[in-house]
């Protein structure tokens, strides 16, 4: 019996996944079709020379009709942002070679690319209006995460020492995971005053005690009672991820930055989408790509990733090529239960035999859109909230075939007992409630969750019977909008007015 | 280790902990649980109307089996109002069906359901093991699927239903949803978390178990003591689906809500406007009938690559467009009977096994 299809590389099937050759005509270059091939990306031949123009234009595709202030697709007028530039470096490598493309691409001081293109890339001279900086200012920020895991090691110094070798130019900004829960960095980078709250993870309503006059428990301690708290190695994945990010933006606005790029390849975005989908965030799934983040409306930050079309393996051979030292990061984890962590094997294994895949999920995911409008944002991961994810939630699954008992108040009058369930997204309230097959918590001694400064501050923003300095809370019926007032004071009005008034 | 009690009546003792939730619960209340959430589905998705003629696609596997009683069960608790029939279809697998439909034809009795079976043979005057020994086993997927698909319409046109039920369940959507990612097929993922699909000419069909776990599903029938059969295709080799599968596996094993999450998401999106724009508008078959999204439907095409003995150019385009330069399909050619979507008369046009 033979089989007819067997060995036809053209086999359109629509069961069966196909392996295609590994280059589909010859072994030149494809651009300048000169050269002989240095590298095979997805069945297209580069030569060494043609992959950093490749390299640059897949980079910029993605970065500039993101830049100007109104995006536009296609445009002729010059590059010019809002406000500054902020890198999150991770020091992995995804990050490094983002840094180093965007450091040749648009930060034209870097004088030692020059020498080596034999090309001076500021013609007409420095102040002509073509060479003008894109951003003002470049930061480069690095988020430490080393406290929350005792016995991981610290990079700062190193990745520090790094930057300061290649890019001494750019600002240096290293931040500490634990700074999500220190009031002192929330105050430096704009945040509003912040209670310190709880969110008990034993009730699915996530119910949230907050102490007026708290004694000050140190940011450490607080982030590892906020990961050993959390349920599944799955959920320490995804919140650290969140906790990065919000950092990393919160730190853009605090410098002015109109822009955040992250060095997220193309293998990586398609291990996040699949990661968020597998965690119920569908409803934000172009925010893995690109979101623009602007919460309290203070300043919008845009945060790109503009490696998404570069594949890790891309990535790698620029590394090598170039000799870019790459710090490398820990896993924080070290069983690699967590639905990232299979999520990243299995798209790993598939890429190394079927390229295409990785693409497919990103281009696939790229066309797609939430089916209703957002109501709000989440307050953990300040991404659009879903309307009806509770609603939705206790109609799928019966928890109970009884009417719960209210829950007991605590005999202390300073606290008071909200649920946070309402002002969570799908993908957060499953990390926090959602609990692993295994039966029991991984630590089922701690169940009192820390909030996030930010989070304490969206919640106390969205209630009004907790009592905060200065404000008389106007309650009226339950079923009315409530409007918190005060009045206003001379000294209040004189700050508002001050610098028109001439004595 | 002390016996615990049950976590939802407090009473019983607890025997089973359910995959969906991880609550420990007794059998009684399990049972009430499994059903009473398939009735919220039911119910909240407006699924039927009082005097629907349903027909259960059976296979004679747990699914299916499962489905027909909880579905009996619920129209009498409930007073749905249904007329019910079992529809099974015979793929001609030497050993796959012959097993699986001796279940079914149990399960007529046992139910009190009228049953009606009908084959590949009997439409399409090929057997699958007659494609296999032509084709090969590669792509034998796709032909048992798409035949399977307008068979179901067919059988159920024949039985004067308003509705299709099948036994898909939670996990089967959610590995759906990963595939449709995986392979960029932007149509299908944009239908796959549909409880309910219906198009023009097309019966109704819809998804009872859509958020029921297939654990759970064996777990009911296990503790119900209703008796399937489990049987794996001889013919599906290395599938797409598969790969999804394994993964969906791992995924659960991490985190149990995993399978509901994947649904979630997949409800929460939709395509782009201005790719719906682009998509193919839904025909009709011009040589049968049914449903389709170009001149010929999928059936008819493999049909034809059968009879005229090229059978990849229902497959690939080289083999389509060999076939074409071949000259115009020849005269006495073997065709599906034309497609008659059911006309609302209430009495079924041939008898059916009671």
């Amino acid at each position: 019996m033979v089989s007819e299809s067997c060995g036809n590389p053209s086999v359109e099937t629509e069961a069966i996944m196909s392996r295609r050759p590994k280059y589909d005509k010859s072994k030149f270059c494809i651009k300048c079709k000169l050269n002989s091939g240095a590298i095979i990306v997805r069945h297209a031949v580069y030569c060494k020379e043609c992959f950093p123009a490749l390299l640059s234009s897949k980079v910029k595709r993605i970065l500039e009709p993101q830049i100007n202030p109104n995006p536009e697709l296609s445009r002729k007028k010059s590059l010019k942002a809002s406000g500054n530039l902020l890198v999150g470096f991770s020091g992995g490598l995804g990050s490094t070679v983002l840094l180093d493309l965007i450091s040749r691409i648009y930060l034209s001081h870097r004088t030692e690319i020059k020498k080596e293109e034999g090309v001076n890339k500021s013609r007409g001279g420095k102040d002509h209006p073509r060479n003008e900086p894109v951003w003002k200012m470049v930061s480069v920020c690095y988020v430490e995460v080393a406290s929350g895991f005792p016995g991981m090691t610290d990079k700062t110094q190193k990745i520090h020492q790094l930057l300061q070798e290649n890019y001494e130019s750019l600002e240096f900004i290293p931040i500490r995971l634990e700074n999500a829960f220190d009031l002192s960095w929330w105050n430096k980078v704009g945040g509003k005053a912040a209670l310190d709250a709880n969110t008990d993870l034993t009730s699915d309503e996530l119910f949230v005690s907050t102490a007026l006059n708290s004694p000050n428990s140190d940011s450490v301690q607080k982030l590892r009672s906020y990961i050993s708290a959390l349920p599944t190695h799955t959920a320490i994945e995804s919140a650290i991820h969140t906790l990065i990010r919000i950092l990393l933006l919160y730190t853009a606005r605090s410098t002015q930055s109109s822009h955040l790029l992250l060095g997220t390849s193309l293998t990586s975005i398609s291990i996040k989408l699949i990661s968020s989908i597998s965690q119920g965030g569908g409803f934000s799934v172009r925010e893995e790509a690109q979101e623009e983040w602007n919460p309290d409306s203070k300043g919008a930050v845009r945060l790109i990733r503009p490696l998404q079309e570069i594949t890790l393996k891309e990535c790698s051979m620029w590394a090598w090529w170039n000799d870019l030292l790459v710090v490398g990061q820990e896993k924080y984890l070290r069983d690699k239960d967590g639905i990232e962590a299979l999520t990243k094997e299995f798209i790993i294994g598939l890429e190394r035999d079927y390229p295409s895949t990785v693409s497919t999920i990103a281009r696939t995911c790229a066309k797609l859109t939430p089916k209703v409008d957002a109501a709000g944002l989440c307050i953990l991961c300040e991404r659009p909230l879903q309307p009806g994810v509770q609603e939705w939630k206790s109609q799928i699954s019966m928890r109970a075939t009884k009417e719960p008992s209210p829950p007991s108040h605590s005999s202390d009058p300073s606290s008071v007992l909200h649920s946070l369930t309402s002002y969570l997204c799908y993908s957060c309230h499953t990390t926090l409630s959602s609990r692993s097959s295994k039966g029991v918590s991984r630590n089922s001694a701690n169940t009192s969750l820390p909030l996030p400064v930010w989070a304490s501050t969206h919640m106390q923003g969205l209630l009004v019977d907790v009592p905060i300095t200065d404000m008389q809370p106007n309650l009226k019926e339950a079923d009315e909008e409530i409007w918190l007032t005060h009045k206003v004071n001379p000294d209040e009005m004189k700050v508002a007015i001050g610098e028109f008034l001439l004595e | 280790m002390p016996p615990k009690t049950c976590a939802l009546c407090e009473n019983a003792k607890a025997i089973l902990k359910r995959p969906k939730t991880g609550q420990q619960i007794c059998k009684d209340c399990f049972f009430h649980v499994f059903e009473t959430e398939v009735h919220n589905t039911i119910t909240q998705a407006n699924l039927f109307a009082r005097g629907d003629r349903v027909a259960i696609g059976a296979s004679g596997g747990k699914d299916s089996t499962v489905l027909a009683y909880v579905l009996k069960t619920l129209n009498e608790r409930y007073h749905y109002g249904l007329h019910l029939f079992l529809l099974s279809i015979d793929e001609g697998i030497t050993g796959y069906r012959d097993d699986s439909l001796e279940t079914v034809k149990r399960n007529q009795q046992q139910y009190d359901m009228p049953l009606k079976i009908l084959s590949y043979d009997e439409l399409y005057g090929w057997t699958m093991d007659r494609i296999v020994s032509q084709i090969g086993k590669k792509n034998n997927c796709t032909f048992c699927g798409v035949f399977r698909r307008q068979a179901l319409d067919r059988g159920a046109a024949v039985l004067n239903v308003d509705h299709i039920v099948t036994g898909h369940n939670a996990d089967d959507i959610a590995e759906t949803v990963l595939m449709n990612i995986m392979r960029g097929d932007i149509a299908r993922l944009g239908r796959c978390t549909s409880i309910v699909t219906q198009g023009e000419d097309t019966i109704k069909r819809s998804k009872p178990f859509k958020y029921a776990y297939e654990k759970e599903i064996v777990m009911y029938a296990y503790f119900k003591k209703l008796d399937y059969f489990s049987t794996e295709c001889i013919y599906s080799p290395d599938a797409y689906r598969g790969h999804a599968r394994t993964f969906l596996k791992d995924l659960e094993a991490a985190r149990p809500s995993a399978i509901v999450d994947i649904i979630h998401s997949g409800e929460a999106f939709e395509i782009r406007e201005e790719i719906k724009a682009t998509q193919k508008i839904q025909q009709t078959c011009k040589r049968c009938g049914y449903m389709s999204s170009n001149d010929l439907c999928k059936a008819c095409t493999l049909l034809e690559g059968l009879e005229r003995g090229m059978a990849s150019s229902g497959i690939t385009d080289r083999a389509r467009k060999k076939l074409d330069a071949e000259g115009p399909l020849p005269e006495n050619l073997r065709t599906i009977p034309f497609y008659q979507p059911p006309s609302g008369n209430p009495n079924p046009t041939i008898t059916i096994e009671s």
